[in-house]
């Protein structure tokens, strides 16, 4: 078999193409996994700890569960008895005096126990008469507490003695050689703190036995087949053996918080085991916030040292974050010094574990805290060295490593310092920054206001995947049907699957139909790391050109002529040797009764992995109050080769907006006296709306030549770091801390004077 | 003694029950009586267990011009409402408690958040849902710029920034983009898709609304 390339000449992949789903999603016509509703449907709630750490000392169920409505209840617990349990006996088999009193909850928010009963109503009543009494435990709910405390023992779960476990060390060269040899050494501390996913359609589902030996989940995940598969894994270890089907058509945002069924996800699906009904579960907003993930905080003190003329020599940090109750923090010794290659290096990290919910992997993990850091750092020594930042990032780029550009010329390696200058340059451009550049403090001003501009670098992978399977079906009445169980999290893959199908098939996208988000069409991977359309457009490709010969073996007998002969153009199919030339629906209808199918599976040479993308924002900031206003924001991102070029700007302003929100607005608070979140909501937990947003430039940096990158990620990584430097640029003092509030302006003001 | 199960940052009642305990409520069953109906009941719908609160009543909206009856608890949301005993899911529960717009339907014309209202108080107005704006092929040119610009990527929020664009236009055919974008202020959108909306508004305010 030939290899398969993508087309040279490309009709449909690269242009702007709407979202196909986009009518049904803005009038309300799309059902979510939240939107269904079943026959006989009945809802849950759970209840969960009101404590940071604490132990159930009684649990009484019995008012709770003789209340109106009320069909089955079960505890977290009894998901995890393992005593006596036995094929055929589950766990929730077992009264609750042995399953769950004297179980540890570790956070406000832990999940406790779920209630089913006929009407939410219903069941919010019941779990108001669940008789529970807790044994409150110590608890440490702040980072520095944790650090004076490294030696009390530890309140999260885990054998580890302490809340401060080490995140690993790692020193390059010679950093105290260069440090003495240093002519400009800065030292700063900066940090993002704690933020939560928000997804809006909050983390649940629908949860449906057909038969005892089969479940149905509507549930809203990034990994349609991965989700089946752990819930059909949870129900095996409790002897019941059932195949489980997810479906997820339309979902709510995820940005790497749902990869699974979650606690959720089995307690929905054993009360509709125990109900005998349907039963759906979704998060309240509250419960969003405490207990399906968030972002680790990342908090580091850097030194960088360097030359007058900009070179850096040394990179120095002692960095720590908190995963909460997880162990693994965003905060990460291989990703510093971020995108820069320097000789000198002395990093160590620690993990502070602390009484709130649990981190996740969220859009970009680590990069984001990594970026901060990094940037910040390089900015302040710009500033020290009385430098233009873009000089000395200029300056200081990896470089394009000889090696690969021997043997893997479209990779990263070995073109990215020529990616980076080129998108500096864009961005220099389309900010003007030349113009509008001024050393830290001394630009213009309009009364109080103070004008900054400030930029930052970026990377992240976004590399193509194995086990994605993608189906093309062409039916004799021209009609074509694209399958892939894979899921859309806002990005717009049906769309993708349906450019790349039709570029190849000679059609138009919203001429096809795209069917995603079942599991049981066949294998797809998890949606994280940006790797859904790598993984899936070369998929579709090579289906579609399968299921495009496979037509053409099929009807150029009836043609008369060799399927060699045959040819797609827009809209037609032609043979060569007749110079004959058919409509598309002409030359299926050959078909007669049949059909034909083309399968594809992912394949090496069609995607790729490594990206660049660079920020530049620019801001005024009012030296009185501390308030800070965007006015423009500037990203040069580069994702390979563009398949929808629309969907592509799309993301890349989103990920700047999100980037906005994690500078401008959000942070987890958790209250040192109680132990609880206190803003689990979104009056005092702040997005940006409209208002807020500052104009927002997406360059796309096309490179078709590298082939199919990943775009979900890399946008929202640099904002925050270059919104940062953009106030230390009119300030001529740095606010180290995001969110960038007023107080806290204020604050970096009276630090200066 | 027991603890009571809800966190501290919950009182000791919900925000339901404190509505079902106001005047507010009490007036609205007053007015209709508990257990009386008003117009057909679906009794297919009916509860058949009542709760702790007064009692199930039949509640008839008028949805997108078609009247629908169910039997509801007096502290439903009009949200719930519609979600849950009437399947009309265009409006989403995102924060439930009027921040965030997403269940944003029109009101006699005004948009409102339907998670703040109970269902009961809604009767006898004239609920525009998203829904409405795709029938019979036909699709408003409101949803279609979103569609157009790409003014949307999850969609969870976008149902409900219709609804509020669409109430401004309704209200004021040669509103500007700075006025369409003050009547988007109480909605977010978790994704930022602003700019596209930008584009989405900007489109429609050349057109005229």
């Amino acid at each position: 078999m030939a290899e398969i390339k993508w087309p040279a000449k490309r009709r449909v992949i690269g242009t702007r193409v709407p979202r196909l789903d986009g009518p049904d999603k803005a009038t309300g016509r799309a059902r979510y996994s939240q939107d269904i509703n079943r026959p006989g449907m009945l809802h849950a709630v759970i209840l969960r700890s009101p404590y940071a750490h604490c132990r159930i000392k009684s649990l009484d169920l019995s008012e709770a569960e003789k209340a109106p409505g009320v069909r089955a209840i079960v505890t977290v617990g009894q998901l995890n008895y393992t005593g006596g349990r036995k094929e055929g006996k589950p766990g929730w088999a077992f009264p609750v005096n042995k399953t769950d009193v004297g179980r540890e909850l570790f956070y406000h928010g832990d999940e406790i126990l779920a209630i089913a009963a006929d009407t939410e109503e219903h069941a919010r009543d019941a779990l108001r008469l669940v008789k529970i009494e807790y044994e409150q435990l110590p608890f440490i709910v702040k980072e520095s507490t944790a650090l004076q405390k490294r030696n009390a023992p530890s309140t999260v779960p885990g054998k580890d003695a302490s809340n401060v476990i080490p995140g690993g060390n790692r020193t390059q060269g010679d950093p105290d050689a260069a440090k003495k040899a240093a002519e400009v050494l800065v030292t700063g501390t900066y940090g993002v703190p704690v933020i939560t996913h928000c997804c809006l359609e909050t983390h649940g589902l629908v949860a449906e036995w057909e038969n005892p030996k089969s479940l149905v989940i509507w549930c809203t995940t990034q990994a349609v087949p991965g989700t089946a598969g752990q819930l059909q894994g949870f129900l095996a270890g409790h002897g019941i053996t059932a195949s489980v089907r997810c479906i997820t058509h339309y979902m709510g945002g995820g940005f790497g918080s749902k990869f699974g069924p979650d606690i959720q996800g089995q307690l929905a699906a054993v009360l509709a085991w125990l109900a005998k009904a349907p039963v759906k579960l979704f998060l309240d907003r509250d419960e969003e916030h405490l207990a399906a993930g968030n972002r680790p905080s990342a908090t580091a003190t850097v030194t960088i040292a360097g030359n007058r003329d900009g070179t850096i020599t040394l990179f120095e940090a002692t960095s720590h974050g908190t995963p909460g109750i997880g162990r693994s923090a965003g905060v990460n010794i291989g990703i510093l010094p971020y995108v820069y290659e320097v000789a000198n290096v002395r990093i160590s990290t620690e993990i502070v574990r602390l009484n709130h919910g649990a981190a996740r992997a969220m859009r970009a993990p680590a990069h984001p805290q990594n970026c901060f850091i990094t940037e910040s750092a390089v900015d302040d020594f710009a500033n020290a060295a009385g430098l233009d930042p873009m000089e000395v990032r200029l300056k200081n780029l990896p470089p394009n490593d000889p090696n690969a550009i021997k043997t893997q010329p479209t990779s990263f390696l070995a073109l990215r310092q020529t990616i980076y200058a080129t998108e500096i340059g864009i961005a220099a451009e389309l900010s003007q920054w030349k113009k509008k550049w001024h050393p830290p403090g001394k630009g213009p001003t309009k009364g109080p206001w103070k004008h900054g501009i400030g930029m930052a670098l970026h990377t992240w992978g976004g590399a193509g995947r194995a086990d994605n399977d993608v189906f093309v079906t062409i039916h004799s009445d021209g009609s074509v049907l694209v399958q892939c169980s894979t899921q859309d999290l806002g990005t717009g893959e049906r769309t993708v699957l349906a450019i790349v199908v039709a570029e190849v098939l000679g059609l138009e996208p919203k001429e096809l139909t795209v069917i995603i988000g079942e599991s049981q069409i066949g294998r797809s991977t998890g949606s994280g790391g940006s790797t859904t359309t790598p993984g899936t457009a070369p998929a579709a490709l090579v289906a579609a050109i399968n299921a495009r010969d496979e037509l053409f073996r099929k009807i150029a007998p009836k043609l008369g002529t060799q399927p060699e002969s045959l040819a797609i153009e827009a809209g037609k199919i032609t043979d060569k040797a007749s110079g004959k030339s058919y409509t598309w629906r002409q030359a299926c209808a050959r078909l007669g009764m049949e059909s034909v199918r083309g399968q594809g599976n992912w394949q090496p040479g069609l995607s790729n992995l490594g990206v660049g993308g660079v920020q530049v924002a620019e801001v005024w900031v009012d030296t009185e109050t501390g308030v800070v206003r965007l006015e423009r924001i500037v990203a040069v991102q580069d994702c390979g080769m563009v398949v929808n070029k629309l969907g592509c700007e799309s993301q890349v302003a989103g990920g700047v907006i999100m980037g906005i929100n994690l500078a401008m607005f959000e942070e987890m608070i958790v209250d040192e006296q109680t132990g609880r979140m206190v803003n689990p909501d979104f009056e005092f937990y702040k997005l940006g709306g409209i208002l807020d947003m500052p104009e927002i430039i997406v360059h796309m940096h096309d490179m078709p030549e590298r082939g199919v990158i990943g775009i979900g990620e890399p946008p929202t990584i640099s904002t925050a770091a270059a919104i940062g430097n953009a106030i230390c640029n009119a300030l001529g003092v740095r606010v180290p801390r995001t969110p960038f509030s007023p107080d806290r302006v204020l604050a970096a003001l009276q630090s200066k004077t | 003694m027991p603890e009571s199960p809800h966190p501290p940052h919950k009182p000791g009642i919900s925000r339901r029950e404190f509505l079902s305990g106001t005047g507010l409520t009490a007036a609205a069953t007053a007015l209709i009586g508990p257990g009386e109906t008003l117009g057909q009941a679906d009794k297919a719908k009916a509860i058949a267990t009542p709760g702790f609160g007064p009692k199930p009543v039949a509640c008839e909206l008028t949805v997108n011009g078609t009247r629908i009856t169910v039997q509801i608890e007096p502290r439903v949301t009009l949200l719930d409402c519609l979600r849950h005993y009437m399947d009309v899911t265009g409006p989403k529960r995102v924060c439930d408690r009027g921040t965030c717009g997403a269940c944003t339907v029109l009101l006699n014309g005004k948009p409102i958040y339907a998670c703040t209202m109970l269902a009961l108080e809604a009767q006898g107005k004239n609920i525009e849902t998203p829904e409405s704006l795709y029938q019979d092929g036909q699709l408003h040119r409101v949803p279609a710029a979103f569609a157009q610009y790409d003014a949307q990527q999850c969609g969870f929020c976008t149902p409900g920034f219709v609804m509020a664009m669409k109430g401004c236009f309704d209200r004021n055919p040669k509103a500007t983009p700075a006025e369409v974008e003050r009547c988007l202020a109480g909605n977010i959108c978790r994704c930022g898709t602003y700019q596209q909306m930008r584009h989405a508004l900007r489109s429609l305010c050349q057109k005229g609304g």
